[in-house]
């Protein structure tokens, strides 16, 4: 209604100052640009540098002033590779992000079907205890789940971490799922029921693929996370299990001298996130923002 | 609203019928709906309820790394004890009441930067530009790669002797000489917080920036039209209406900034002037193996985040009570 009664006034005074309208616009605009581009250039730029630093020798790295120009070489990605075994981290962080993801899902599908179809009067107040369980502190449970995984075995495992990072993420693919799933409309499911359909060709006839491009990047921040996390794999792992996260945590500070071979690592360790974003962007913007705003 | 379903739908006749066998279908829904819930409840209670119980216990004991069943209740001695007139325990302990004033100071300034700047983020992705496609890519790196990776990249920047950010600082002339960003003691916790609003500028521009994207267009076609200063706008209009979105960004927030662990863990480890409440109960636990003790630290650090999400949701509640 407010629209409508200043479409008029809109118009005369549009008419009037045109042509100073337009070009303040397109000032506007390019200030806007500018800007925009120079945030971007800012939040890009340590990536930029990390990247820049891995072609140099350790003695270019810390040449000063810090160089732009230099001829680039691949020695740091080499002997990353020589000295520890590089791809044995990676194929860990592999394996542990991806088993994580597909256990996570596995558990949380039906949990989310079943909140979303099946709503009794506990649904809600299951959901909230499920992200209250969001804010527990890491290393308030450390020592418990230490001493759990010593008894069984588990400690410095693939399997392990599988299940520990399972148990992080759940609450939130949980959630996501159920943010999906919610806005399938019940008489779908209600006339393959009818049909004669069980729970089960129900859950994998109709509703994974109607809900294919939620799932699909509700497990891609699962493998996001999973893959970004160190407070678990530091603690947890010592050589056999340990992820790419732990090995670049094993760079300390006294070893300054290795700023190329730690760029080297990282740029590795950062590239698979980053070309996977990249290809997943849209999906992941949109499961990330269902997942948090309503 | 669709889907909010419920028994009272119209007469249509399986809906009849089912009401006619209510009880007995509702009893075998409720029973499926908890069924498939099980292994989701029973993993999160293994990972949620039990430990945290443990780590509970062990705080009442003297328990150590290497010898935890043999150890003895000693009640709440872990937190506060007098003897000879001295008081002992956490709760008497300097080290851990500057871990606690740490990571409050962490938290806020940090948080509120983050909203902030993200708002600022996602008012510009929100608006037409050229290349605003890469931009928005570019924006969310950060938040994409590994905490690890980016606090060690950091480090690597703010190198006192060989870091780029010193030396374009000097270039642009405003410092005289190299700083020790992550030694001195009274620049160390700003270089964490800028660390940390850094990766997590993109969360919040991104939780925001959904929210600015369903607002309705024609209030600001009015506004324009009516020569309302945009900056009015924004507070008068934008605010008011992203606030449920932003209400869920701090609440994030919070909860992540006030267990920080991995980018102090990496830019300072265990000195004192960025000593949080995680990294004071890691070093009790892992480091000095005192397992009763730090336990109790750690469920102080437990008790203080209920207690700040208590107080958020309530005061958020109200908040949006006003709304609606």
């Amino acid at each position: 209604m407010m629209t409508s009664s200043t479409n008029s006034v809109a118009a005369a005074s549009m008419a009037v100052n045109a042509s100073r309208a337009r070009r303040s616009v397109l000032n506007r605009k390019l200030v806007l640009t500018l800007v925009a581009w120079t945030i971007a250039l800012m939040m890009f730029f340590p990536i930029f540098w990390m990247f820049l630093t891995s072609f140099k020798t350790e003695a270019e790295a810390i040449s000063t002033p810090p160089s732009l120009f230099f001829t680039p070489s691949i020695d740091g990605y080499i002997e990353i590779q020589a000295r520890a075994d590089y791809f044995k981290y990676a194929l860990n962080s592999v394996v542990i992000s991806l088993g994580a993801t597909l256990l996570a899902l596995l558990i949380a599908i039906p949990s989310a079907y079943s909140m979303a179809f099946l709503p009794t009067k506990r649904t809600q107040t299951t959901l909230l205890w499920m992200l209250s369980t969001k804010m527990l502190p890491s290393v308030g449970v450390l020592l418990p789940v230490y001493l759990i995984f010593r008894d069984l075995g588990l400690l410095d495992s693939r399997t392990g971490l599988i299940i520990i990072y399972m148990l992080m993420n759940l609450p939130i693919v949980v959630w996501m799922l159920y943010t999906f799933f919610k806005d399938i409309p019940k008489d779908i499911l209600e006339a393959g029921r009818m049909d004669g359909a069980s729970t089960l060709q129900e859950i994998f006839h109709l509703l994974l693929p109607l809900t294919l491009p939620g799932i699909a990047s509700t497990g891609l921040l699962c493998v996001i996370l999973s893959w970004n996390e160190a407070f678990w794999s530091l603690n947890l792992t010592t050589s056999n299990a340990a992820p790419l996260t732990a090995y670049i945590a094993s760079f300390s500070s006294p070893e300054g001298l290795f700023w190329a071979k730690l760029s080297a690592a990282s740029t590795l360790a950062v590239a698979p996130i980053l070309i996977f974003g990249w290809m997943t962007q849209k999906q992941m913007v949109r499961g990330l923002t269902f997942g948090a705003v309503k | 609203m669709t889907t909010t379903l419920n028994e009272s739908v119209p007469t249509d006749t399986p809906s009849a019928r089912t009401r006619k066998r209510g009880t007995k279908v509702r009893r075998q829904r409720v029973r499926a709906a908890w069924t498939y819930l099980a292994p989701m409840l029973v993993a999160l209670a293994l990972v949620a309820g039990w430990p945290l119980l443990r780590t509970f216990y062990l705080s009442l004991t003297d328990a150590s790394l290497s010898d935890t069943t043999g150890a003895a209740f000693i009640g709440f001695e872990n937190y506060l004890v007098k003897d000879d007139g001295v008081w002992y325990g956490l709760l008497a302990d300097p080290v851990w009441w500057n871990s606690v004033w740490n990571t409050v100071y962490f938290s806020v300034i940090s948080v509120s930067l983050e909203v902030v700047f993200g708002i600022i983020v996602a008012l510009l992705l929100n608006a037409e530009f050229k290349g605003r496609m890469l931009v928005r890519a570019a924006v969310l790196i950060p938040w994409a790669i590994p905490t690890i990776v980016s606090a060690k990249m950091w480090a690597w920047m703010l190198n006192d002797q060989f870091g780029i950010i010193n030396h374009m600082l000097m270039g642009l002339g405003l410092i005289d000489a190299p700083l020790a960003w992550t030694a001195d003691a009274d620049l160390s916790m700003w270089a964490v917080i800028m660390v940390d609003v850094w990766k997590t500028i993109p969360f919040v521009a991104l939780l925001v920036l959904a929210a600015l994207q369903m607002l309705p267009k024609d209030c600001y076609e009015a506004a324009e039209v009516d020569g309302i200063h945009p900056v009015k706008v924004f507070f008068r209009v934008t605010l008011p209406l992203i606030t449920p979105a932003l209400l869920v960004a701090v609440i994030f927030r919070l909860l992540d900034a006030l267990r920080v662990f991995d980018v102090i863990y990496v830019l300072t480890s265990n000195s004192s002037s960025t000593m949080t409440m995680s990294i004071y109960a890691r070093q009790q636990l892992v480091e000095f193996q005192d397992v009763g003790y730090g336990s109790a630290a750690s469920t102080m650090l437990f008790l203080i985040i209920a207690l700040a999400v208590v107080v958020y949701l309530y005061l958020g509640r109200r908040q949006l009570g006003v709304d609606k």
